[in-house]
């Protein structure tokens, strides 16, 4: 779906985007993660051709992004804002008619996307007559008109309530089932576990973290496992654990190096131990964040710090 | 430059039409010709009526002949002038001037305090030779003295010619030219007769002509600059960004925006057609359809090098007021032939008139200026240049605007200065 390859980014000297390469699959739902000024501003505007890397390819569906592949590209940027004297649907038929939609099914569009984010008796009122998070609705329906094949969405659930929050959700399922990709950028760890499959998060223009977001999360984990068993009980000594710690409810077993899940399991249930669950434990996302950006680690775990910065090339598009 | 010439259609179509349909526009339709207009029938009036006022005051004049050239001169002035020269210039009025003389010019002054007399003259002893006179009044104009100097100077002549001439000779000397028909060489060859309202029509046309011009394209450059700053301070570029290219915008805007200048100059033009046409026909004026299509092309041309520039202050400003603050300094050089107007209309095809129609950002309005002057035929290589230079002004400007325009779009924060916006516009950015 989206193939960015080696791609640099600098201004006035500064490499902010250095040598990031990854691929969004079809149909994902991708997190581009990163501290404040790592880069992913500049990552984004790239890849909807705002901006131009200095070197390096973007490719959509094979093809380099720019030109046409606006019309399959759409962007909902942190910020944001609409034309503030006409209205929301006035608003969507020009970005539908700019995504090659008629007048007639642009119109059509934007009425049935103001149906679906409940705001149909809002459609002929003026934008400034909207609240905040009413416009953040009317903002959210100008990315999805003509129905993009790649939604990018910068901070998408900031400043909604948890009823718009649900429903962001519910359309960004219903956009995925029907076959859209979706790069979601977020500082909201919570919503990146629970919606995406794959993420990347860069550093000070830097890749640091690339992958499923179940691996990364354990790959940052302690060589641990999380038991919760009937009775309330501790749960024996067993080979290959070196330490026990009773964690909301679960028990966290501290292994011995070179221990396998798979073999504490065995010898857990040997001992007769009644186990209701067992899983690899893993580091919430938020935690793999802090220590990845505190202790300025790199993709390969072991690296301290970004790798060197490229010879500055070319300035700004 | 990759351009879609659809979407640029779809945001030019869209830019009119919100354009058009702003309380603003309309108000600048309509309001502006009526306040203009307003303004110079006023000021036409207001400059007649005190003229007339002038002369209806001056009832009285005092004089102390210290060279006794004028004991014989006539104790009345008769003063004839038409009171609407531009509508019925055969209608005139009579004004008679009692002349008192005074022994000495303590006298006068001692009358002028006294509020007795307005206004005197002392004729000094050597007048003959000299020629100097000195001229008393209760000041109360600042340019003049209080008006009727013709009126004083014809009475001057009268009065040193009394008794050496028979009066025939004695009032055409006094008054050489009671009528000047005044002809001069058209564009097409004959010489046409001038008159007073020919005149005026003749003088207003050119400036009317050209302050239109001139408005459009600052009308159709400010909105350019508003649409832009409020597109940069509601930050609804970068989601457009993403589904149009920068050059899309930009064309799309210079060409809506445009069309909205254009309709401003359409609906003028023909509410001044419809409402000057009469006058224009009375005096025998025609706007000849060569001029009107150089008009089109210098509105055209103008608007897309004041145009360019207006999206590139609106691209690296931050908001309207500082945008309005950039986009002045530029836009006032379209006004100064108006500020240099009697040096043009008084040689029109002169070193400064021909200079500043050269000049691409004066050309537009200078050359209106001087082609819809009646009388003067700009030499035609002088036409071809004043364009061609426009036209390359308004490429090297647009392709530095549009470069400006992509790079300042997104940008926030402090505005650039003048060195660096001037780096944005190199090629190779």
């Amino acid at each position: 779906m989206l193939e960015v390859h080696d791609i640099v980014k600098t201004f006035d000297g500064r490499a902010v985007v250095n040598r990031v390469s990854f691929e969004v699959h079809p149909g994902e739902i991708f997190a581009l993660l990163g501290p404040n000024g790592a880069g992913k501003t500049t990552l984004i505007r790239m890849i909807t051709d705002i901006l131009r890397p200095d070197s390096g390819t973007i490719r959509l569906d094979g093809q380099p992004v720019g030109g046409d592949s606006r019309q399959r590209v759409a962007y909902l940027p942190e910020e944001r804002g609409l034309y503030r004297h006409v209205s929301p649907l006035d608003v969507l038929v020009y970005y539908g008619q700019l995504k090659g939609l008629s007048a007639h099914a642009a119109r059509a569009a934007g009425l049935a996307l103001l149906e679906r984010m409940e705001l149909a008796d809002w459609a002929t009122k003026q934008v400034q007559a909207l609240s905040k998070g009413m416009q953040q609705k009317v903002q959210f329906c100008t990315a999805l008109i003509g129905g993009p094949r790649l939604l990018i969405l910068d901070e998408p659930f900031t400043g909604l309530d948890p009823l718009n929050t649900q429903l962001f959700e519910e359309i960004l399922a219903e956009r995925r089932a029907a076959g859209a990709t979706v790069l979601l950028s977020t500082h909201q760890m919570n919503k990146v576990e629970q919606l995406c499959d794959r993420a990347l998060m860069i550093n000070h223009g830097h890749m640091v973290l690339y992958g499923p977001v179940r691996e990364l999360r354990a790959r940052h984990a302690d060589h641990a496992v999380m038991l919760r068993c009937a009775g309330s009980a501790a749960p024996p000594a067993v080979p290959g654990v070196r330490g026990v710690a009773p964690t909301d409810g679960e028990w966290k077993l501290m292994l011995e190096p070179g221990a396998s899940p798979q073999g504490v399991l065995r010898e857990l249930c040997g001992a007769g131990v009644p186990v209701v669950s067992f899983a690899v434990a893993s580091l919430p996302l938020e935690d793999v964040f802090v220590k990845v950006v505190r202790e300025g680690l790199g993709l390969d775990h072991g690296l301290s710090g970004p790798p060197e910065p490229e010879p500055a090339t070319g300035g700004a598009r | 430059m990759t351009l879609s010439w659809k979407r640029a259609w779809i945001v030019a179509r869209r830019e009119y039409l919100t354009t058009v349909r702003r309380r603003a526009f309309l108000l600048t339709l309509v309001a502006m010709p009526l306040y203009f207009g307003g303004i110079m029938l006023y000021a036409t009036r207001s400059a007649d009526s005190s003229r007339i006022e002038t002369l209806r005051g001056f009832t009285q004049l005092a004089v102390v002949d210290s060279s006794g050239l004028f004991a014989g001169a006539p104790r009345t002035i008769t003063t004839q002038v038409a009171t609407d020269p531009v509508h019925a210039p055969e209608r005139e009025e009579t004004f008679r001037t009692e002349v008192d003389f005074l022994p000495d010019q303590a006298s006068l002054e001692a009358e002028l305090r006294a509020g007795r007399i307005r206004r005197g003259i002392v004729v000094s002893a050597d007048y003959l030779t000299s020629g100097r006179l000195r001229r008393y009044s209760r000041s109360e104009n600042l340019l003049t003295s209080g008006g009727g100097t013709r009126a004083v100077e014809r009475w001057l002549a009268q009065g040193l010619l009394t008794g050496r001439l028979d009066s025939l000779h004695l009032e055409r000397a006094s008054r050489p030219s009671v009528r000047l028909d005044d002809y001069a060489l058209g564009r097409d060859g004959s010489f046409a007769l001038k008159d007073e309202r020919r005149e005026a029509v003749e003088f207003m046309l050119p400036f009317l002509f050209s302050v239109l011009l001139g408005t459009c394209i600052i009308t159709g450059g400010q909105y350019l600059l508003q649409g832009l700053s409020e597109e940069k301070e509601s930050r609804i570029l970068e989601s457009l960004l993403c589904t149009l290219s920068a050059d899309d915008l930009l064309a799309g805007k210079l060409l809506g925006l445009g069309a909205a200048g254009l309709t401003l100059v359409g609906v003028w033009m023909a509410a001044g057609l419809a409402l000057g046409g009469p006058m224009m026909a009375m005096a025998n004026v025609h706007l000849p359809v060569g001029l009107l299509v150089l008009a089109l092309v210098y509105f055209l041309l103008g608007y897309l090098f004041y145009g360019s520039l207006m999206t590139a202050i609106g691209a690296v400003t931050n908001n309207m007021r500082e945008a309005q603050q950039f986009a002045m300094m530029f836009t006032f050089a379209l006004f100064v032939p108006f500020i240099v107007m009697t040096a043009i209309l008084g040689s029109p095809n002169g070193t400064t008139a021909v200079g500043l129609s050269l000049f691409p950002p004066t050309a537009p309005t200078t050359m209106l200026l001087r082609l819809a002057l009646p009388s003067v035929v700009v030499p035609a290589w002088q036409v071809v240049a004043s364009l061609a230079l426009l036209a390359l002004a308004c490429w090297l400007v647009l392709r530095g605007a549009a470069r400006v325009f992509r790079i300042g779009l997104l940008m926030t924060g402090k505005t650039p200065n003048l060195p660096e916006i001037l780096r944005w516009a190199r090629p190779g950015r």
